[in-house]
């Protein structure tokens, strides 16, 4: 095999395999992680239940199992970096042969292996619970999910890519993202019923919005018919696919220039600034 | 009167810590935007509900709409700055400042106090411009105009219960922050699982009595039920006599969490001393 793809494939391996050992060599983690996105989607659940509309519970659980991914992305991937410096560590990856690109991937598909266990327990208790009405085409949510979760990721790595500029800004504007992003995208209900057609076009820039948009309309059908409208699901794959694709591309040339403008400045190992 | 000096300047220490990175303006903007994205969340599953549900008639609707954001923004509120004395000892860890605070002559229970009060001061103003905004908001987005009463009466007594509610909230940041100071994980995800159960048993989104017993009992005792209700009962019914009732109830509620976290603090305190897990860091 080609040196150069040996050592890609062998950190991305590496990575994965430390980010999916930190999770699964503490099972209680998964117990952790599954507190928040649960209460919410609990207290969700409650609130369209109070305000007659049962069926929309399955909106408030599919919403919490997205929003472990959407938070594993901003807290895990998009500022990772950061207390990488902090710690030391991102001096080690600079110094190594190990490419940036590749420790990303890797950090993703832990973040993927890790955030599952808590995403399935909260998909299970929610129907365990509330048994929320669905019958949707499997294979078709198993492609929404994953070119959801693929863009989604793929937007952790731009950003971090991003983040690799900042110094304390980053818990700040992670926090600032968290809440509107996932309001915009319609995470714990579908957006095509409440909000205007210009804010529902502005929101397609979003990947986790177009994803939410797709995994509402295979998993819960928004029409009266009760069938799922898949010309518009079909279109939010397609958009996703090209989302993921220029992500990975952005995140790519953003990190060259960011860790070349670095390395000139002398900035890229500063921890706080 | 050198306690006091110790707060004034944890309050100094949280402030900068919140806000020396940027200018307050766009630190406040930031801080504001996910409370009132949190309360708009909350607004627009009402309005689903409202259009394609069966419970809620249309003149209930607006009543029912400043229900819910009074309960979200004010949970938000609660959220934000009980959490901080937890912040101020994992993050310190990590920075060693809480290792010179926790050797200094003082204990811990003053800088944690001040650094809960700045987030308080920053916590309030954010609240009260996402309230306005998630407002605004609604008008824009739903049509319809949140009937809240806001005279200089009401303005004021939602001031004091604003002020009432620190002792609770201090109270439950001084409990998380006695396991914060022993612990060397999980301490960063507790406050947030806290903050999970806060928003289903506190009623910030729908009366505690639709939850089965004894869970509604649960949220019927908490201080943070008493708060969001007497804050309902001045803002949104103009009741002064209710308001009076829950504030009191809050302020007992609150009396009683502070000494309890107090007394956990200061045991978790002692023996994280005799332990020597000072600088032990979150894993």
């Amino acid at each position: 095999m080609n040196p150069r793809a040996s050592i890609w494939l062998k950190t991305v391996y590496a990575r994965t395999w430390v980010r999916t050992k930190s999770i699964y060599g503490e099972p209680l983690w998964v117990a952790v992680n599954v507190g928040f996105p649960f209460f919410t989607s609990l207290a969700l659940s409650l609130l369209y239940s109070s305000a007659g509309l049962k069926a929309g519970i399955g909106f408030a659980f599919l919403g919490g199992v997205m929003v472990s991914f959407w938070g594993n992305v901003l807290w895990s991937m998009a500022s990772q970096f950061n207390w990488d410096k902090q710690q030391g560590l991102f001096e080690l990856y600079i110094t190594s042969p190990a490419p940036i690109s590749a420790i990303l991937i890797g950090m993703s598909l832990g973040g993927i292996l890790g955030t599952a266990p808590s995403a399935i327990t909260l998909a299970i208790i929610g129907w365990i619970l509330f048994a929320p009405p669905a019958n949707p085409p499997w294979p078709l949510v198993a492609v929404t999910f994953a070119l959801t979760l693929a863009s989604l990721y793929a937007m952790g790595m731009a950003l971090s890519s991003l983040y690799l500029v900042y110094g304390r800004e980053a818990d700040s504007v992670n926090e600032a993202l968290h809440e509107p992003v996932s309001f915009l995208s319609g995470v714990y209900f579908p957006a095509s019923l409440a909000f205007p057609a210009v804010l529902q076009a502005i929101a397609l820039v979003i990947p986790l919005a177009v994803g939410m948009d797709a995994l509402q309309r295979t998993l819960f059908s928004l029409n009266s018919s009760g069938v799922a409208d898949l010309t518009l699901v079909y279109r939010d794959i397609l958009l996703l696919a090209i989302m993921g694709i220029t992500l990975l591309f952005a995140a790519s040339k953003a990190l060259k220039i960011l860790e070349e403008k670095g390395r000139r400045a002398g900035t890229i190992a500063v921890r706080l600034r | 009167m050198s306690y006091v000096r110790s707060l004034i300047a944890s309050i100094r220490v949280g402030w900068s810590r919140d806000f020396g990175w940027t200018n307050p303006i766009l630190g406040f903007s930031l801080k504001t935007v996910a409370p009132i994205a949190s309360t708009m969340t909350a607004l627009t599953i009402l309005y689903i509900g409202f259009k394609n549900g069966d419970s809620i008639a249309s003149a209930q609707f607006p009543f029912q709409l400043g229900y819910i954001v009074i309960g979200a923004t004010l949970y938000a509120h609660i959220s934000a700055y009980s959490w901080v004395p937890t912040l101020a000892i994992a993050e310190g860890k990590w920075t060693f400042v809480f290792p010179q605070v926790y050797v200094s002559t003082k204990s811990s229970p003053p800088y944690l106090a001040g650094r809960c009060l700045a987030s308080f001061a920053s916590s309030t103003v954010t609240s009260i411009a996402s309230l306005a905004m998630a407002v605004v908001i609604s008008l824009l987005l739903f049509g319809v105009a949140i009937p809240l009463v806001v005279t200089p009466l009401s303005i004021f007594l939602f001031g004091i219960a604003l002020v009432v509610n620190i002792f609770a909230s201090m109270g439950l940041g001084f409990l998380l922050g006695a396991y914060a100071i022993l612990a060397s994980k999980f301490e960063w995800a507790l406050p947030t699982y806290v903050s999970g159960l806060l928003m289903v048993f506190s009623e910030a989104l729908f009366p505690v009595t639709s939850l089965p017993h004894p869970f509604s009992d649960i949220g019927n005792a908490l201080p943070f039920t008493e708060f969001i209700r007497a804050s309902r009962a001045v803002l949104l019914q103009g009741s002064v006599g209710s308001y009076l009732y829950y504030l009191g109830l809050s302020f007992i509620g609150g009396i009683l969490l502070l000494a309890l976290g107090l007394l956990a603090f200061k045991y978790a305190e002692t023996r994280a001393r005799r332990l020597g897990v000072l600088d032990r860091k979150v894993v």
